[in-house]
């Protein structure tokens, strides 16, 4: 059977919500069904076939394309199957996603994986702000999962990040980590100032020693033999992270400002 | 446009009607007296077998004013949860248990509410207040200042000024916040607690005022019933929330030595401390003093099981509880140092034993009290509840085997201290009029409202009789607002704006001379600024100002 496909042929003037999109939500229902589900456009609610040309069956495994910023919610709760967006993505993909695989060959905007508890979250290119983060006014970011990002990422990457692991092989803004509460952030490139402002624990995972602000402090140098584990366990991701195996860092602690259980390890 | 209302079955206990089929008139607004035949009827709606009432009043809610602001911002949450559209004729709007204003006024209406009273507006915060109930639609309203712990106030106290200015002060201060009745918070308890005290009982004295709240509760009680204030004292107890609190709130009924008191959320004022787990109910004590004291009324404060938001003026015990938050986050804060505030998130659960008991203890004072016209349906929204469901609490009230139902399903141990299947009381048709119409409006000092008599202002309720009075009670057939058909089966037909009720005691203005002095001197606004005109409320075209009666002033003391 092949993907379930939305091809977009709408030329969007307002934001888009493809909330209902998702395996879970259309499996099991006919192309008649699917075409008369209504999504929010702006202010008014509009059929899925104004939208998008829908060809392919199988449910499980649905495919965006002609997919543009303006389409929010993609893989909003995802619990299972796979979803492939060609093009860009707008805000809140994969939303307080559960399981499943979403890739995107394209930009993503800002607060991507808000609340994520599971699953794979791959990005081809770039990502907006808020990375991982939490929903305005909630108290904890991503939860779970993982995500590969192969372009840069935007300020406050993993805010309130509470569990999980994000991993960027590009550059990453300012405030990178954030309020961290727990979990893993790794970047290959460079990271902006104030990496690691309010973070409480977890850990981030540097190339290069970024400018630090005066709350986190320097441990010096050790070998630290978990890493060596720790890579092995990203040995499948399709990711550079997984050719890597050192396991000699600099650390550095804080933000003693909160706490002052987090660290960032430089590797040398 | 003259309309009549045809063969409906009657419930007006103003005037003793208690289901008698017969026919009501509306012209501009009014209820009129039977026209001459030679009359043209514009529109008659037939309502044989159905309930006619006038428009409901809840005379205790919270919803306007800062810290409902709070409880919004803080909980976007609860928002995000219930959003409910715009359409044509209403605004979208969203919120639980603190909904947006607009919201709050069309869920109002389509419940067959035409008006609603916030019980603690800061005299400092009423201009906010205001503006916010000015953007609450269809339904009246107005609000109760709450004063009790200013600073002005306990000065006044503590040099031993004599009655008849504090009376003036009163009347001030009712003029300037544009309310219907005075509250008191917790008195002097939310001063206190910014002298570091974390509780406060009757006859303990505020450390920096040297006041008791008792002394409190004396000067302002007198003083409402001297200015001739329709809606006697409206008093939050002390030590609300604290198991063996049943004997503060006992006292306190005696504490205004006569004068007529209204106390608020009596519910939770009535904890005992027997049991394994130190907690249990004092309803029926509280009940029975209740039935004696014909000076003192009570509105119930029932909680429902469910995620709501506790926001209370009660910074002392809103502190004390913030512990207990869920969603865990709290907001406790100081009110330009003349009065404080609590937001707390709670989540009420049936199987929690605490819970379940305040559950029962809410339903044991309703059904043990013997006078509806002293007994008020509140929930405290959004502190017990949300509004949106007393139509569940009245069907708890009037069907006893629901109630029984309902209880089984709650925490053993909690079942197992309770009385309440032991009451057979099933509250009629009648009862609820009284407590939820002509009680309230009599309470609340509203002379046109509340009742079907000639010359009332057209604020009728129409319902099908239905057994399930929870079916009933949540989607009225018609609802009119001073005459103009606003709810059609439960759904908003027409958007009008209802009026802010005041009261305006006379007093001598030459306390101004005082206050300009003071305000200058302490505050962080102007004395003229401080108060807010009627124009300020009408300039909206959103509804004005209407001046009910105070009348009966009585004898200034010498």
């Amino acid at each position: 059977m092949s993907a379930l496909t939305f091809t977009l042929k709408k030329d969007l003037a307002q934001k888009l919500d493809v909330s209902p999109l998702t395996p879970d939500l259309l499996a099991g229902k006919s192309l008649a069904e699917i075409s008369a589900t209504l999504l929010w456009y702006g202010k008014k609610q509009i059929r899925v076939d104004e939208a998008f040309e829908i060809t392919g069956k199988d449910t499980n495994e649905i495919v965006f394309d002609q997919s543009t910023s303006k389409i929010d919610y993609i893989g909003s709760g995802l619990k299972t199957g796979r979803i492939t967006v060609n093009g860009d993505a707008g805000a809140f993909l994969a939303f307080q996603m559960q399981q499943g695989i979403i890739t995107v060959h394209g930009n993503v905007n800002d607060f991507a994986a808000t609340e994520m508890a599971g699953g794979l979250l791959l990005i081809n290119h770039n990502v907006g702000d808020y990375l991982g983060g939490a929903l305005v006014g909630n108290k904890k970011g991503m939860k779970g999962g993982t995500i590969i990002v192969k372009g840069n990422a935007g300020e406050r990457t993993g805010d309130q990040m509470r569990r999980g692991i994000i991993l960027i092989e590009g550059n990453v803004g300012n405030y990178c980590a954030s309020r961290m509460l727990a979990g893993t952030i790794g970047v290959l490139g460079n990271v902006g100032e104030y990496v690691g402002y309010g973070m409480r624990r977890g850990t981030i995972l540097l190339t290069q020693t970024p400018k630090l602000h005066a709350t986190i402090q320097d441990c010096g140098i050790h070998t630290m033999p978990f890493l060596s584990l720790m890579f092995k366990s990203f040995s499948d991701f399709p990711s550079k992270f997984a050719h890597n195996n050192q396991n000699r860092v600099h650390r550095f602690a804080g933000d003693i400002g909160n706490d002052g259980k987090g660290e960032i390890l430089v590797l040398k | 446009m003259l309309i009549k209302l045809s063969g409906g079955r009657v419930y007006d206990p103003a005037h003793q009607i208690d289901g008698k089929v017969m026919d009501i008139y509306i012209r501009d607004g009014r209820i009129v007296s039977r026209p001459r035949d030679d009359e043209t009827i514009d529109q008659t709606y037939n309502l044989s077998g159905k309930v006619v009432m006038s428009g409901a009043i809840d005379m205790h809610t919270h919803i306007g004013g800062g810290k409902v602001n709070i409880a919004r911002m803080m909980l976007p949450e609860d928002h995000r949860a219930d959003p409910s559209q715009h359409s044509d004729l209403c605004r979208s709007g969203c919120g639980h248990a603190a909904p947006s204003t607009f919201t709050t006024g069309y869920r109002y209406a389509e419940m067959g509410y035409t008006a609603a009273f916030e019980p603690a507006i800061s005299p400092a915060n009423a201009r906010q207040s205001h503006l916010e109930m000015g953007d609450t639609p269809i339904i009246d309203k107005g609000g109760y200042a709450m004063i009790g712990s200013d600073d002005y106030f306990l000065r006044m106290l503590t040099a031993k000024k004599d009655q008849n200015a504090i009376n003036d002060y009163v009347a001030w201060i009712m003029h300037a916040s544009q309310a219907i009745g005075i509250k008191v918070v917790n008195p002097g308890g939310i001063s206190a607690f910014k002298f570091n005290q974390r509780a406060l009982d009757l006859d303990e004295q505020n450390s920096h005022y040297q006041v008791s709240p008792r002394d409190v509760l004396k000067a302002l009680s007198r003083a409402v019933h001297e200015l001739g204030v329709p809606h006697p004292l409206h008093v939050h107890a002390n030590n609300l929330g604290v198991p063996g609190n049943v004997d503060t709130t006992l006292k306190t009924m005696g504490a205004s030595e006569g004068y007529p008191l209204h106390l608020t959320h009596i519910q939770f004022h009535s904890y005992g401390t027997e049991g394994d787990r130190k907690f249990s109910s004092g309803a029926a004590q509280i009940a029975e003093a209740l039935n004696k004291h014909k000076n003192i009324s009570a509105d119930v404060g029932q909680i429902l099981f469910n995620q709501t938001v506790t926001a209370s003026g009660d910074n002392m015990r809103q502190f004390a509880n913030s512990g207990l938050a869920s969603p865990h986050k709290s907001v406790i804060m100081d009110i330009e140092c003349d009065s404080g505030c609590g937001v707390v998130p709670f989540k009420y659960k049936d199987k929690n034993f605490v819970n379940a008991l305040q559950w029962s203890i809410g339903l044991e004072i309703f059904l043990l009290c013997d006078d509806p016209w002293r007994t008020f349906l509140t929930t405290d929204h959004p502190n017990g509840a949300p509004f949106t469901s007393y139509p569940h609490l009245i069907r708890l009230l009037m069907d006893k085997s629901f109630r029984n139902d309902m209880f089984s399903k709650l925490n053993l141990d909690a079942q197992a201290m309770s009385t309440l299947t032991s009451i057979d009381r099933e509250y009629s048709l009648y009862e609820i009029a009284i407590m939820t119409r002509a009680g309230a409006a009599r309470l609340v000092g509203l002379h046109d409202r509340g009742h079907l008599g000639v010359g009332a202002g057209a604020d009728i309720t129409i319902y099908t009789d239905n057994p399930d009075r929870e079916k009933m009670f949540s989607k009225p057939d018609y609802v009119f607002k001073d005459g103009e058909l606003v709810v059609k089966d439960g759904q908003v037909v027409k958007v009008t704006w209802g009026h802010t009720h005041t009261v305006k005691p006379e007093f001598d203005r030459g306390i101004e001379k005082d206050l300009k002095q003071y305000f200058d001197q302490y505050h962080t606004m102007n004395m003229e600024n401080f108060k807010v005109s009627s124009d300020e409320i009408a300039e909206g075209g959103r509804g004005g100002v209407v001046v009910q009666a105070c009348e009966g002033r009585r004898d200034k003391s010498l």
